[in-house]
């Protein structure tokens, strides 16, 4: 494809990064033409949000190693606020807004002069809003806003630098369907404004709904950049991790037993009576809108939150499970819903964050022995194929989907009995998946049982045996997702019906 | 060790704080002779002992993600406490009597952190300081508000004055405690679970929680230590200056944090080393040397110490992303 310099706000050449014992980009080319959607997939690590961090000045590229050019003008040694100020915005997944101040402060951080005080704020932070026809207020602190509206809140901000280029690394990975539609329309009121989009994600089907442009990346490369009309899923997904895959979920287990879990009238703020049971040799799908308490049911169980008092029997006796220890110890695993905040300790190394939940192996009369807790982190980080050049490096330098299979792996190492994930493909590629799915079935199939939380439905439906839907703290039905409907569950999850099987 | 010491070398060349101090020392060797003679040196030995004792105890508490003021008020009323003991009790009960003092303050600051929840630094601030008050007014009040001189006791005070005072070949007894405290705290921090679980609790407490790591006695941990390395500095301190006033301990806490800090350790927690400590301690008691040499006022040294303690602390930030 070759297009002139003028039709194109981004070009690139030939970039490339080298990390200590890390190529993450190798030559890399491709061009941005104003006003279009680019999507950029690849698998973890693939070198995606290096790439951006370099197009905004968070890293440099490798000296003498190409060429940026952007609008016109070729860029240098940037920083991210020479970039942010030149027209080229960025949005972390991780957003990098001040809780503590309003919507219009954060807009307008550390310009207050400019628009001439705090009035000046945020009437020009309510037109940037409106233009994006978002209808928060501008007084509103930015720590009670949901993850999507703090996506406005950065988007009206690139906006307010009068951003021509926009990039988004994988913004939908928080949101819930209805705020990914959200997002969707003012990605297309942005694009006819004139502004370019590099939208990142490993939700495949966002990527066919809405871009124009796709580029695939791999291994650091650049593998194929073309017209979205121009491709199909099957050769997207071949191209990003270099073999065709056949099924994107494995079958789901087949051998479910007699009950292994039973958790009876689980009450807190936010649960009413929550009872369920969970078969041995089964994936347990919990479905619902965001709020609707999965989560907060998991945490329950799990120790790590308080209740107003909830029983929980494992094989027909009861057990007390007060805080997440007893529960580790009676065979749970649990993989959180935040990865950076409740699920690593960034600045440690990968074999620390992955022994962390098994001191008992490394550990001899209260003394720790690396070696032993090596062995740990090699054996579970080439178990999971964790992308990293060495098991002592920080765990933050990794990819997000890499730092996710520590978590993971982290858990494996226990065996655990009940593997609880909340959101465990969150970030994570169409490869790695189908590994993190085959890992839960074998959990399943060895005799223990799985409570699978996502927010993708598709994800839910194809790997579970069974799916409780939750409403408002209350659980308002049970399904088997192989004869049961979409329709039927998502209705039932809104609180419209009540569960056929067993309300 | 090997892997410590290559660190060390890193973290030197990237904090410019270290290198400022060094050069202050080296101008301070080149304009002012005094520097480098022997009653100098014996006179920062001297400070030396006391800090560095209250120093490693502080790295626990910022390693684990927290900060303890109270070691102010705790010096204070352990070294009240011990001195009114010896003449009742014998100097080697009064000792004890005073470490487990401070190991009991350390024990109750942990308390309080953890029954307010035990969220952010801020509130261990707070709440230390706030017991920093309490400590030092029952020092007050214990002593009466009198300053006691060891001379004017009549019980044997050997043990109390050889720790000070006292030397064991070329080594002063004082620093061989602090070599057996170093080597223990640094095993302590490296080599044992405990450890690992306080740098784990430091580097993210939620996570570290939900992995069943055992945070609330994590917490315990920092504190107690650092109360009880309090006490041994407080009883250090006593023995080097032979009086005992219930202020003794006062301005420790900031010396304290200041030395940990330039010695490396973030105040983000998580990551840091008793031996970086040892290195900042030097640097703080060489750069108060020199500016007392040069002849700085004691006004404009503290404002020098607060001043590279707020650029320590933004340096620090800034690196770490
Ligand atoms: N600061 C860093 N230091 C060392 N290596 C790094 C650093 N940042 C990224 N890397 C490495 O560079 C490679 C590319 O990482 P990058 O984060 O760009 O991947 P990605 O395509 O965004 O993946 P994901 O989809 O998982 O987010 C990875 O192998 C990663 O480990
Ligand atoms: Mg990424």
């Amino acid at each position: 494809m070759k297009i002139q310099t003028s039709e194109c706000i981004l070009s690139i050449k030939d970039v490339s990064k080298t990390f200590p014992g890390v190529k993450a980009l190798q030559k890399v080319s491709f061009d941005v033409r104003r006003g279009s959607v680019h999507g950029l997939v690849g698998e973890n690590g693939a070198g995606k949000s290096t790439l951006m961090k370099i197009l905004s000045g968070v890293y440099q590229k490798d000296a003498g190693a190409g060429t940026v050019i952007f609008d016109g003008e070729t860029i240098e040694n940037t920083t991210p606020h020479e970039s942010m100020h030149r027209g080229l915005a960025i949005i972390y997944q991780e957003l990098n807004l001040v809780n503590t101040m309003s919507v219009g402060e954060n807009i307008f951080l550390g310009r207050f002069k400019e628009m001439k005080g705090m009035r000046g704020t945020h009437t020009s932070a309510r037109e940037l809003l409106d233009r994006i026809d978002c209808k928060i207020d501008t007084h509103k602190l930015v720590s009670e806003l949901s993850v999507s509206e703090k996506q406005m809140v950065e988007i009206a901000k690139a906006l307010s630098f009068k951003s021509k280029l926009i990039i988004m690394d994988e913004p939908s990975s928080s949101l819930t369907a209805e705020e990914l539609v959200e997002l969707v329309k003012i990605i297309h009121q942005l694009k006819e404004q004139g502004i370019s989009i590099i939208y990142i994600s490993h939700k495949l089907d966002e990527i066919f709904d809405f871009c124009d442009v796709v580029t695939i990346m791999r291994d650091g490369q650049i593998i194929d950049t073309k017209a979205k009309v121009d491709l199909t899923r099957d050769e997207m997904i071949t191209k990003m991790v270099g073999r065709s895959i056949e099924n994107e979920y494995p079958e789901r287990p087949q051998n479910v037993g007699a009950t292994l879990m039973e958790v009876r009238s689980l009450n807190t703020r936010k649960l009413h009576d929550v009872s369920f049971t969970l078969k041995q040799g089964e994936i347990l799908g919990l479905v619902g809108l965001v709020g609707a308490g999965r989560t907060e049911i998991v945490r329950a169980i799990f120790g790590a939150d308080k209740t107003d008092g909830h029983q929980i029997l494992i094989n027909g006796s009861a057990v007390r499970i007060k805080n997440p220890n007893d529960a580790k110890l009676a065979g749970f695993g649990f993989v959180p819903e935040d990865r950076k905040l409740q699920g690593l300790v960034l600045p440690f190394s990968v074999e620390s964050n992955i022994s962390m939940a098994s001191f008992e192996k490394f550990t001899k009369f209260g003394f720790i022995s690396k070696s032993k807790e090596s062995e740990i982190g090699i054996r579970q980080a080439k178990a999971l194929v964790v992308k990293t050049p060495s098991t002592k490096t920080p765990v933050k330098n990794l990819s997000g989907g890499n730092q996710q299979k520590c978590i993971i792996g982290r858990w494996l190492e226990n065996d655990p009995r009940i593997f609880i994930m909340d959101e465990p493909t969150r970030g994570i590629d169409v490869g790695a998946k189908y590994e993190i799915y085959v890992l839960m079935k074998a959990i399943a199939e060895k005799g223990g049982a799985v409570i699978l939380i996502s927010s993708e439905l598709p994800e839910v439906l194809n790997m579970s045996n069974r799916v409780l839907t939750l409403f408002e703290g209350r659980i308002t039905g049970e399904f088997n997702p192989q004869t049961a409907s979409a329709d039927e569950i998502m209705r039932a999850a809104l609180g419209m019906t009540e569960g056929s099987a067993n309300p | 060790m090997k892997k410590n010491i290559a660190l060390l070398g890193q973290s030197f060349l990237r904090n410019y704080v270290l290198i400022a101090i060094l050069a202050l020392i080296v101008v301070t060797m080149l304009v002012e002779p005094n520097f480098m003679t022997f009653a100098n040196l014996i006179n920062i030995m001297r400070q030396f002992g006391p800090l560095v004792m209250v120093s490693l105890g502080m790295t626990f508490v910022i390693i684990g993600g927290f900060i303890d003021l109270s070691v102010a008020g705790t010096i204070s009323l352990v070294a009240v406490v011990t001195v009114t003991l010896i003449d009742p009790i014998g100097q080697v009960p009064a000792i004890l009597v005073g470490l487990g003092v401070g190991a009991l303050c350390g024990y109750v600051n942990s308390l309080l952190v953890l029954s307010s929840g035990a969220l952010t630094q801020a509130e261990a601030l707070f709440i230390t300081f706030g017991m920093s008050t309490v400590y030092s007014a029952i020092a007050l009040m214990y002593s009466g508000g009198s300053t006691k001189h060891m001379r004017f006791l009549k019980g044997d005070t050997s043990v109390i004055e050889a720790l000070g005072q006292g030397s064991v070949g070329i080594f002063s007894v004082s620093f061989l405690v602090f070599l057996v405290c170093l080597a223990v705290l640094w095993v302590f921090q490296t080599q044992t679970r405990m450890g690992r679980a306080i740098c784990l609790t430091g580097g993210n407490k939620t996570a570290a929680h939900l992995c069943g790591v055992p945070v609330s006695r994590s917490i315990i941990a920092i504190y107690t230590i650092s109360g009880f390395m309090a006490a041994i500095g407080a009883i250090i301190l006593f023995s080097r200056i032979t009086t005992a006033s219930p202020v003794i301990g006062a301005g420790y806490e900031t010396n304290a944090i200041l030395a940990v800090v330039v010695g490396g350790t973030t105040l983000k927690g998580g990551k840091g080393s008793v031996l970086r400590t040892v290195m900042g301690v030097l640097l703080v008691i060489l750069m108060s040397n020199c500016l007392n040499l040069l002849g700085v006022t004691p006004y404009m040294q503290v404002v020098t110490k607060g001043a590279i303690l707020v650029l320590a602390i933004w340096l620090d930030n800034r690196t770490q992303i």
